[in-house]
C-alpha cells in the first residue's frame, strides 16, 4: 500500500514517448503514469520491447520525454537542461546495469570513487565514503582489485557499491541479476533488500525473472505503455 | 601442399577485403610510408642530378693541368711559359693546322642573381681562348651566336639562363664597371659547363689584370691512354710544378664532396622517418589483427592452420607499404625529376643541376618501403598465427 | 583519483598501442629538433651580424680583390667609426684536407671592431698587434687541434705562396680569444696582414674585403651609398651592404636550407597527425559504452570532451618531450663533425619553445575529433534500448 501522506519520490504524469523508425513514429508509451512512495522497493516486469529500460532511462534523466512531466524528489527534470541534469544525476541518481559496466582499468576502490569526484569533497572524506560503501557490499578487502580479478557476482557489488556512494535518493536497476548465476543473483538480491530495510533507499528495479522480483515489495507490470500491479503473493 | 595453399589464398583474401574497414587507419600508413619514400627519393634524386650533371662533365681524353696541389681551378695559377712548355709537351694531339690544341683559360667569379632566393650568388666567368669550345664536347649554340674576339660580349650555357636572371640574349650584363653584352646561349649536354659564362681570354685578362698567367691549361690528347704520357713529361720537368688529370676525373672529384654530404643527410632523415612510419604500421597492424581475431579464431576452430593466418597478415602490411612506396615514387617523379636546382660546387661558384630520379633509386625507395611493411607486418602476424583460439571466440 | 589519472589510465589502456604512438611522435619531434637547430645554426649569420656594421666587397664578386688604398680612403668617409680589412688566405693544417678559416687582417682595427663579438685578452691583443708571425686563434680552433699559446703552428694556403715556391707560412699563437654570444663561430684564426703582404708571390697591396662600424645604424644607408659612390667607375667599383644582408645571402648560395627543411618536418608532422589522430578516434570509440556509463554517473559532456583533450595532449607531450631530449642529444654530437661547415648547432630555447606549441597543437588537432564525440554521445542510444 503506496503511502499517500508523504510526497512520492518519483512522479510520471501523462508522459509521452515514442521512437522514429524510418519514416513512422512508434510510442513505447501513451500517457504513462506512475507514483513511487519514499522507501519502496518496486519490479518492473514486462514483455520485451515494452519500454521498461527506456522508462528506466527517463526516470534517470538519460532520456527525454515527448510529453508529459516528470518529477524525482520534487524536482520537474522534464525541465533541466542537459548540463543541469548531469549535475543533478551525480548527486540524486545511482544506476546498476546488467553488465556491469565497471571501469576495466581501474581498481574497485577507484570506481567506486568515481561519482564522488563531481562533488567537492577533499580527498579523505572520498576514502571515507568509498570505504563505507564497499563495507555495505561485503567487500572491504578487494578495494584494491581490478575486475578482470573479480567474478561476476563481485563485480556487480561493486557496481553497487558505486551506485550509493553519492548517497543517492534513487536507485535504478536495469536487470541487475541478467548475467549472474542463480545463486549469486540471489546474494545481490538480498543486498539490494538490506539497502531498501536498512538504509532506506528507493529502488526502481526492471526485471524479467519472475523469482527476481519477489525480493522487491511490489510488482509492476508494463504492458502496451500501461502499468498494472499484480500481487505475485496472489 | 594444395590445402595449404588453398587455406592461405582464403585467408589473405579475407584479410584484404576486410581493409576497408579499417579504411583511414590502413590509409594512414600508406600515406606514411609514401612520405618516407618521398623524402628519400628526393634526397637520392638530388645528389644523383648533381653527380650526373658532374659526371657529364667532361670527356676522358681531355687533360686538365692545374697548379700543383691547387683542388680546382680557382686556386691555381699557370703561367704563360709554363703554357708554352705544356703545348711543346707529348701526348697533345693537334688540329689540321698542326697547331697543339690547347686552351689557356681562366676562371673567375663574378655575381649572379640567383633568381629562386632573389640573393647575389657566385656565377663561374670562364676566360677562353679560340681552342676552347673546340676541346671541349657536345657544345651547341642553342641561341645566338659566338663572341667575337676582342670584344666584351658573353655566351651562357642553359643552367645560368635557368636559375639566374638578367642573362637572356641580347641583355646587358653588367658585373663591377664593365658592360657585357649576351650574344649567345649554348648547351653543353648537361654538364656543369652550362652553369658557366664564357667570355674571351683577352678581354677577361685585361678587365682583371691577369696579363701574364692563366688559371687552367685544357689540352685534348691524342688519346686517353696519352694522359700517362703527358703526366710523366710534366713531372719530369721541374719548371712545371703541374698537376694533370683527365677532365672526367677532375670533375668527378669535384661532385663527390657534394653528392656525400646530401647522402649523409638525406639517408639518415629517410630511416628516421621509415621508423616512425614502422611504429605506425605496427599499430595498424596490430589493429587490424585485434578488430579480426574473432574470424581468425573460427577459421581456426574450423580446422585451418596458423600459418595462413601468419601470411594473410603478412601480405596485408605488404601491399600497404608498397601501394605507399608506389605513391611516393610517383609523387616523387611527378613533383622533383627535371626539377632544377643550383648550390655551391667545389670551385665556390654555382653549379646548375636537375633533380634526376632513376629506376635503380626508385627500386631503394620501394626497397626501403617493403622493408617497413615486412617488419611492421611481422609481429602482428606471429600474433595471428598464434592466437589462442577460445579467448579469441570468446570475446 | 583525479581527473589526470584517469586521462592516463585511459591512454595506457593498451600499452603496445600508447608505445607505438608514442614512438612516432617521439621520432618526429626530434627530426624537428635537429632540423630546427641546424637550419637556425645555418642561417645564424643573419642574427649575429651587427646591426651597425657594414660590409665592403668588390662589386664584380667579394672572391675579387681591392686596392689597399681603399682601406684608408675609406676611413675617412663620414659616419664610419671604425674600419678593417680582411684577406682570404686559404688555409689548411699539415693535409689539404684539414681546411681552416684563416684571415689576414690589419691587427689594430680589427680587434677593435670585432672586440664586441670576442673576448681579445689585452696582452693577446699587444702581441698580436706588436709580434710579426703572431697570431689570434678562436676557441673552438684551439680545442680541436690542441694549440697553446706560445705555439708555433704552420698553416699552409691551398691559394698563395710564398715568394720561394713555399706553401706553408709559420705562426706563433699570441692569445686564444672566446665568443661573448652563444652563437659566435670561434673555429677560426686571424693574423697580420703585413706579415702575409711582404711575403705572398702575388697580389700585392691589395686587400680582400673591408669590415666597418658606423656611428649609428640609422647612417647605414649613407654610409654604404657614399663609400660605392667614392670608387664608381674606377678599376675597381665597390659593392656595400649590411653585413647582415652579406651573410644571409651568402648562405642562400648553398640553397634555401628553410624551405627544405619545413618541407621535411611538415611530412614527419603530417604523417604523425594521421596515425595519431585516427589511433585515437579508433580508440575512444571502443569506449562508447563506459563514455556513456560516466554519463549516467552525471559526468557532463564538457567534462568528457576535456578528459579526451587531456589524453591526446599527455600523449603529445609524452612523445614530443623525449623527441626534443633525443634531438639535443644528436646536436651535441653532431656539433662538432659539422663545426666547419654549418658552426654551433644548437637546440636553442627559441626552438623548444615552438616544439612546446607544436605539441599542443598536435595534441589538440588529433584529439578534437574524438572528443567531440564523446561529447555529443547520446546515453541512451549508446547503451541500447532495453
Amino acid at each position: 500500500m503506496s503511502d499517500t501522506a508523504a510526497t512520492p519520490v518519483v512522479r510520471l504524469l501523462n508522459v509521452c514517448k515514442g521512437f522514429t523508425k524510418g519514416q513512422e513514429t512508434i510510442s513505447i508509451f501513451d500517457a504513462l503514469n506512475l507514483s513511487i512512495p519514499p522507501g519502496d522497493f518496486v519490479a518492473i516486469m514486462g514483455p520485451s520491447g515494452s519500454g521498461k529500460t527506456t522508462m528506466l532511462n527517463l526516470l534517470g534523466g538519460l532520456d527525454r520525454v515527448d510529453a508529459g512531466e516528470i518529477d524525482v524528489a520534487g524536482k520537474r527534470i522534464d525541465r533541466l537542461s542537459e548540463g543541469e541534469l548531469a549535475r543533478w544525476r551525480s548527486t540524486h541518481i545511482g544506476f546498476v546495469f546488467q553488465f556491469y559496466n565497471l571501469m576495466p582499468m581501474l581498481s574497485a576502490a577507484q570506481n567506486v570513487e568515481l561519482p564522488l569526484l563531481l562533488t567537492a569533497l577533499r580527498r579523505a572524506e572520498r576514502r571515507t565514503r568509498v570505504e563505507a560503501a564497499l563495507k555495505i557490499v561485503n567487500l572491504a578487502d578487494r578495494t584494491k582489485h581490478y575486475p578482470r580479478e573479480m567474478s561476476g557476482g563481485q563485480q556487480q557489488r561493486v557496481a553497487i557499491a558505486r551506485a550509493i556512494v553519492s548517497d543517492p535518493t534513487l536507485l535504478l536497476c536495469d536487470e541487475p541479476t541478467g548475467d549472474l548465476d542463480r545463486t549469486t543473483a540471489d546474494e545481490i538480491l538480498h543486498m539490494l533488500q538490506i539497502l531498501n530495510r536498512d538504509l532506506n533507499k528507493t529502488i526502481i528495479m526492471v526485471t524479467h525473472d519472475p523469482a527476481a522480483a519477489k525480493y522487491a515489495a511490489r510488482t509492476l507490470h508494463l504492458d502496451k505503455g500501461h502499468f498494472v500491479e499484480k500481487d505475485l503473493a496472489a | 601442399m594444395r590445402s595449404l595453399f588453398l587455406q592461405v589464398a582464403a585467408v589473405t583474401l579475407i584479410n584484404v577485403k576486410s581493409i576497408p574497414q579499417r579504411l583511414w587507419l590502413s590509409l594512414s600508413t600508406v600515406v606514411a610510408v609514401g612520405l618516407v619514400v618521398v623524402v628519400l627519393l628526393a634526397f637520392l634524386a638530388m645528389a644523383n642530378g648533381f653527380e650526373r650533371t658532374l659526371a657529364d662533365t667532361g670527356a676522358n681524353d681531355v687533360a686538365v693541368i692545374l697548379r700543383g696541389g691547387s683542388e680546382s681551378e680557382i686556386n691555381s695559377t699557370v703561367s704563360r711559359e709554363q703554357v708554352r712548355l705544356i703545348e711543346d709537351s707529348p701526348g697533345i694531339a693537334r688540329d689540321a693546322a698542326g697547331k697543339p690544341l690547347v686552351s689557356a683559360e681562366l676562371y673567375l667569379t663574378i655575381d649572379g642573381l640567383k633568381r629562386s632566393t632573389q640573393t647575389r650568388a657566385n656565377l663561374p666567368l670562364r676566360g677562353i681562348g679560340a681552342n676552347g669550345a673546340a676541346i671541349r664536347k657536345d657544345i651547341r649554340i642553342a641561341q645566338g651566336r659566338m663572341f667575337n674576339p676582342g670584344a666584351n660580349e658573353i655566351v651562357v650555357g642553359q643552367g645560368v639562363l635557368r636559375e639566374f636572371s638578367g642573362f637572356e640574349l641580347g641583355s646587358v650584363v653588367t658585373s663591377g664597371s664593365t658592360r657585357w653584352t649576351v650574344v649567345g646561349i649554348f648547351e653543353a649536354g648537361g654538364s656543369v659547363f652550362e652553369s658557366e659564362i664564357w667570355a674571351d681570354l683577352p678581354v677577361v685578362q685585361s678587365l682583371f689584370n691577369r696579363h701574364n698567367y692563366f688559371q687552367t691549361v685544357r689540352a685534348r690528347l691524342v688519346d686517353p691512354a696519352a694522359l700517362g704520357v703527358l703526366a710523366t713529361a710534366v713531372e719530369n720537368d721541374p719548371r712545371l710544378k703541374l698537376d694533370v688529370k683527365s677532365e672526367t676525373a677532375y670533375f668527378a672529384g669535384q661532385a663527390r664532396r657534394t653528392s656525400d654530404l646530401i647522402l649523409k643527410l638525406g639517408w639518415p632523415l629517410a630511416i628516421a622517418m621509415a621508423i616512425g612510419a614502422l611504429a605506425g604500421a605496427l599499430n595498424t597492424m596490430y589493429s587490424s589483427v585485434a578488430s579480426r581475431s574473432a574470424e581468425i579464431a573460427t577459421l581456426r576452430a574450423i580446422g585451418f592452420g596458423g600459418f595462413p593466418a601468419f601470411v594473410g597478415t603478412m601480405v596485408e602490411s605488404l601491399i600497404l607499404a608498397a601501394c605507399g612506396g608506389a605513391i611516393g615514387a610517383l609523387a616523387t617523379f611527378l613533383l622533383f625529376d627535371g626539377l632544377t636546382a643550383s648550390t655551391l660546387g667545389a670551385s665556390f661558384t654555382q653549379v646548375v643541376f636537375s633533380f634526376r630520379l632513376s629506376p635503380a633509386l626508385v627500386g631503394q625507395g620501394v626497397g626501403l618501403a617493403l622493408l617497413v611493411g615486412m617488419i611492421g607486418g611481422l609481429f602482428p602476424a606471429l600474433r595471428a598465427g598464434r592466437l589462442p583460439i577460445v579467448a579469441a571466440l570468446q570475446e | 583519483m583525479n581527473d589526470l589519472l584517469l586521462v592516463r589510465k585511459n591512454l595506457f589502456r593498451k600499452k603496445l598501442r600508447a608505445g607505438l604512438m608514442i614512438a612516432s611522435i617521439l621520432i618526429a619531434f626530434a627530426i624537428f629538433g635537429v632540423l630546427a637547430a641546424f637550419e637556425r645554426a645555418f642561417n645564424a649569420g643573419e642574427d649575429v651580424a651587427a646591426a651597425d656594421r657594414l660590409v665592403v666587397v668588390n662589386k664584380i664578386n667579394f672572391t675579387q680583390p681591392l686596392p689597399m688604398a681603399y682601406f684608408n680612403r675609406v676611413r675617412g668617409i663620414d659616419g664610419v667609426r671604425q674600419v678593417t680589412h680582411l684577406n682570404w688566405f686559404g688555409g689548411y693544417f699539415q693535409d689539404p684536407k684539414n681546411f681552416l678559416l684563416v684571415f689576414a687582417v690589419e691587427p689594430e682595427t680589427y680587434t677593435e671592431l670585432y672586440g664586441d663579438d670576442f673576448d681579445f685578452p689585452a696582452d693577446a691583443r699587444r702581441a698580436f698587434i706588436g709580434e710579426r708571425t703572431a697570431a689570434l686563434v678562436g676557441e673552438a680552433m684551439a680545442a680541436k687541434w690542441g694549440w697553446k699559446v706560445g705555439d708555433h703552428v704552420p698553416i699552409s694556403s691551398n691559394i698563395f705562396s710564398q715568394k720561394d715556391g713555399s706553401r706553408t707560412w709559420d705562426f706563433t699563437i699570441a692569445g686564444i680569444f672566446k665568443s661573448r654570444g652563444a652563437q659566435a663561430n670561434t673555429n677560426f684564426m686571424v693574423f697580420q696582414y703585413e706579415y702575409f703582404n711582404e711575403t705572398r708571390s702575388f697580389l700585392k697591396d691589395m686587400i680582400g674585403w673591408m669590415a666597418l662600424q658606423t656611428t649609428s645604424p640609422l647612417v647605414n644607408d649613407k654610409v654604404a651609398k657614399a663609400i660605392d659612390q667614392m670608387f664608381a667607375n674606377s678599376s675597381a667599383e665597390t659593392s656595400t651592404d649590411t653585413e647582415k644582408a652579406f651573410n644571409k645571402a651568402f648562405a642562400a648560395q648553398l640553397g634555401n636550407i628553410a624551405l627544405i627543411v619545413l618541407l621535411v618536418v611538415g611530412a614527419a608532422f603530417l604523417t604523425i597527425l594521421m596515425i595519431v589522430g585516427n589511433t585515437m578516434v579508433m580508440a575512444v570509440r571502443e569506449r562508447t559504452r563506459e563514455i556513456a556509463v560516466l554519463k549516467t554517473l552525471g559526468f557532463t559532456g564538457g567534462h568528457l570532451l576535456r578528459l579526451v583533450l587531456g589524453e591526446s595532449v599527455l600523449l603529445a607531450l609524452l612523445g614530443g618531450l623525449p623527441g626534443l631530449a633525443l634531438a639535443f642529444l644528436v646536436t651535441l654530437l653532431v656539433r662538432d663533425q659539422l663545426a666547419n661547415f654549418v658552426p654551433g648547432i644548437a637546440l636553442t630555447p627559441g626552438i623548444v619553445l615552438l616544439g612546446l606549441v607544436l605539441m599542443l597543437g598536435l595534441g589538440f588537432a588529433t584529439g578534437s575529433v574524438p572528443a567531440l564525440n564523446a561529447f555529443r554521445l547520446k546515453i541512451a542510444v549508446a547503451l541500447g534500448r532495453g
